[in-house]
């Protein structure tokens, strides 16, 4: 078994990937419970914006600028896709917008497959300016980088917490989330605030992907299938509570890095979200009710 | 449950009774000549470059046979075939290397292996439905990506994973002595692919097809007609999972040597993506799913072109049948031929207004 000095430095790194996971959880629970579209492609999205990025400074380019592009980009597409396949599949089953939503995700892998090629082998990096930066708390190294991804996971939740408590928007979601139909019909225009939701989530999309492609890898595959693990986080908060999706975020995140240092879980580390999420699932859903609602899952 | 035809096609008739007129003789005749040419005919008109391809085909017909019964029969879906059929290549693959048993015995073991397996993922399917199902496979799958890519294939290592990651001279996975080379052992997986597809074909005409028809329809009615929704809804999964787990034995016969790289976690979504293009409620679109699958990369790849347009093509796909074409190409293209041969044999006879051209 490994002293506890070995897991020291995977603590601040675990935090940090569990402020993005956080981050990813909200904006996926978020535009579900305003459009009931649990959108797959957040990864996909975010890495594809991260590779934007990547090339623009790359070409020279300023930093910010093109963080900037990354997070417009995952914007755009997300904010064209809700406008584009929005609509027709309102009425649907949530399962049906889910799939559609992967073949968004689909689309833009082949673009990333085909546009950055990895069969060269060169890997690419993404180095913020906060990387070099930090501090040592106790015996713990923290980079700026670890503490803006735990930053942005609480930020996000307390944000997001208020924005739909107290704003006139945020109240139109959280109606939406209870009654579409009844929501259109007191005057609310929904179409507007999905547009708004879908544009939110793509922006957090850019900013998570970002930050993923500086914490783990820039690496198309990784990148968008690392949505599986915030979505693990949602999954566990029943697609429902932000707290929820936040804790768990920052749980699968410690226990995904603290289990690095021990030798026989190591390479199963990346297991950590599927578990704790099948586990979860399968305790919370003993309840096995029928109904002819909409709200049924 | 995935009703894909709710909204898009109210006039959407359920699968079993579509082309009532057509004599079930001339079906059978047809496919029975169809069968005959891809066994007897094919392997000689093709080059060995293309009997690969099509060995590749009639395995993936099978998955995605089995996808089909869980998508279009059932309304499950399941994001984690590709990873259950790693799991049959793993396991035949383990028992080619440890046994000298015939071949067809460790196909039918790797598929009753395979079925527990599936079977125990099929479990949560019990309490949990629709989206948060699809959502677990996804994630079992990832898991599975995780699990295989550590213990890696079996490559003739001796302990229960099989593998040796010292070996210099890694030994091939062995055929069937009967169908050593690649076009006999083409004909040997159309031959057990087209067992699958009966095997399936007699569940779907028999009391499980009927119940399976009646959950998709409505899972509450069906439990009031008396239906045990549970057992047939873990049916449907262990069918699933034992023919996918026997394409998974003919996959490992067929490519030799496997690799835990080649199954990506992506492989489970381009699996529904073509499921779904090709058409999950008939039986025919497993084999389109199959054709666009293996044979258009295998074509591409033969003209140079870069197999990524296929994903981005497999994306769209997806997006047009779930807005406007949840029948597939299996359905859609029949009927546009039959609506074209209608419009074009009605301008040739009379200038009537042509017929909507439903077969």
């Amino acid at each position: 078994m490994p002293s506890w000095l070995d897991f020291q430095p995977f603590i601040a790194s675990g935090l940090a990937l569990g402020g993005v996971y956080a981050l990813s959880g909200v904006g996926t629970v978020v535009l579900y419970q305003a459009t009931g579209v649990v959108y797959l492609a957040f990864g996909a999205v975010g890495a594809m914006g991260a590779l934007i990025a990547w090339s623009l400074t790359n070409a020279g380019v300023v930093g910010w600028l093109a963080w900037l592009v990354c997070v417009l980009f995952s914007g755009a597409v997300t904010l064209g896709y809700g406008m584009l396949f929005g609509p027709p599949l309102a009425r649907r089953d949530p399962l049906v917008k889910a799939v559609a939503t992967l073949g968004l995700t689909l689309v833009l892998f082949g673009l990333m497959d085909l546009l950055w090629t990895t069969s060269g082998g060169q890997s690419r990096a993404i180095t913020l300016p906060t990387d070099n930066g930090g501090f040592t708390f106790g015996e713990i190294q923290v980079t700026w980088t670890q503490v803006i991804g735990l930053g942005a996971g609480v930020a996000i939740v307390v944000v997001t917490s208020v924005f739909l408590r107290y704003t006139k928007l945020g109240t139109a979601m959280r109606a939406m989330a209870n009654d579409r139909e009844i929501t259109a019909t007191l005057g609310v225009p929904v179409r507007r605030v999905e547009a708004a939701a879908w544009l939110g989530c793509g922006v957090i999309a850019g900013v998570s992907g970002l930050l993923l492609a500086d914490l783990v890898a820039l690496d198309a595959t990784t990148l968008t299938f690392l949505v599986i693990s915030s979505l693990a986080a949602a999954l566990i908060a029943r697609l429902r509570s932000i707290t929820l999706t936040f804790v768990a975020a920052i749980v699968i995140g410690l226990l995904h890095d603290l289990l690095t240092p021990i030798q026989s879980l190591s390479n199963y580390r990346d297991m950590t979200p599927f578990v704790l999420a099948a586990v979860a699932l399968l305790v919370f859903s003993r309840r096995r009710v029928f109904s002819a609602s909409r709200e049924e899952v | 449950m995935l009703d894909l035809a709710s909204r898009t096609a109210p006039d959407g008739q359920p699968p079993m009774l579509r082309r009532p007129g057509t004599p079930a003789l001339i079906r059978a005749g047809v496919i029975a000549v169809l069968f005959l040419f891809v066994l007897l005919a094919l392997p000689q008109l093709l080059s060995l470059y293309y009997i690969d391809a099509m060995t590749q085909v009639a395995v993936y017909s099978v998955v995605a046979l089995g996808l089909g019964v869980l998508v279009g029969r059932v309304g499950l879906v399941s994001l984690g075939q590709a990873a259950v059929l790693a799991v049959g290549a793993w396991v035949a693959a383990r028992l080619l290397f440890a046994t000298t048993q015939p071949y067809p015995l460790v196909l039918l073991e790797a598929g009753v292996i395979t079925m527990v397996a599936g079977t125990l993922i099929g479990l949560p399917a019990l309490r949990m439905r629709g989206l948060y199902l699809a959502l677990i496979t996804l994630m079992l799958a990832g898991g599975i990506t995780v699990v295989l890519a550590t213990t890696n294939f079996p490559n003739g290592g001796h302990g229960f994973l099989g593998y040796d990651g010292s070996t210099v001279h890694i030994p091939a996975i062995r055929r069937p002595s009967i169908a050593a080379s690649d076009p006999a052992y083409f004909r040997y997986s159309v031959l057990v692919a087209a067992l699958m597809f009966l095997l399936v074909f007699a569940h779907i005409r028999t009391r499980p097809g009927r119940a399976w028809a009646a959950i998709r329809q409505s899972e509450p009615a069906a439990l009031a007609a008396g239906i045990n929704t549970t057992l047939y809804k873990l049916w449907a999964f262990a069918l699933a999972s034992f023919v996918t787990g026997v394409a998974g034995g003919v996959l490992a016969g067929a490519v030799h040597y496997l690799y835990s790289i080649g199954f990506p976690t992506q492989d489970s979504i381009t699996l529904l993506a073509v499921v779904l293009m090709g058409g999950a409620y008939s039986m025919w679109g497993a084999i389109v799913a199959a054709l666009l699958l293996q044979l258009l990369p295998a074509l591409l790849n033969n003209w140079g072109v870069s197999a990524d347009w296929l994903t981005i093509l497999f994306g769209i796909g997806v997006l047009q049948v779930l807005t406007t074409a949840p029948a597939g190409l299996a359905d859609q293209v029949p009927k546009d031929l039959a609506r074209l041969g209608g419009l074009v044999a009605g301008r040739l006879r009379r200038p009537a207004p042509s017929g909507d051209g439903s077969p």
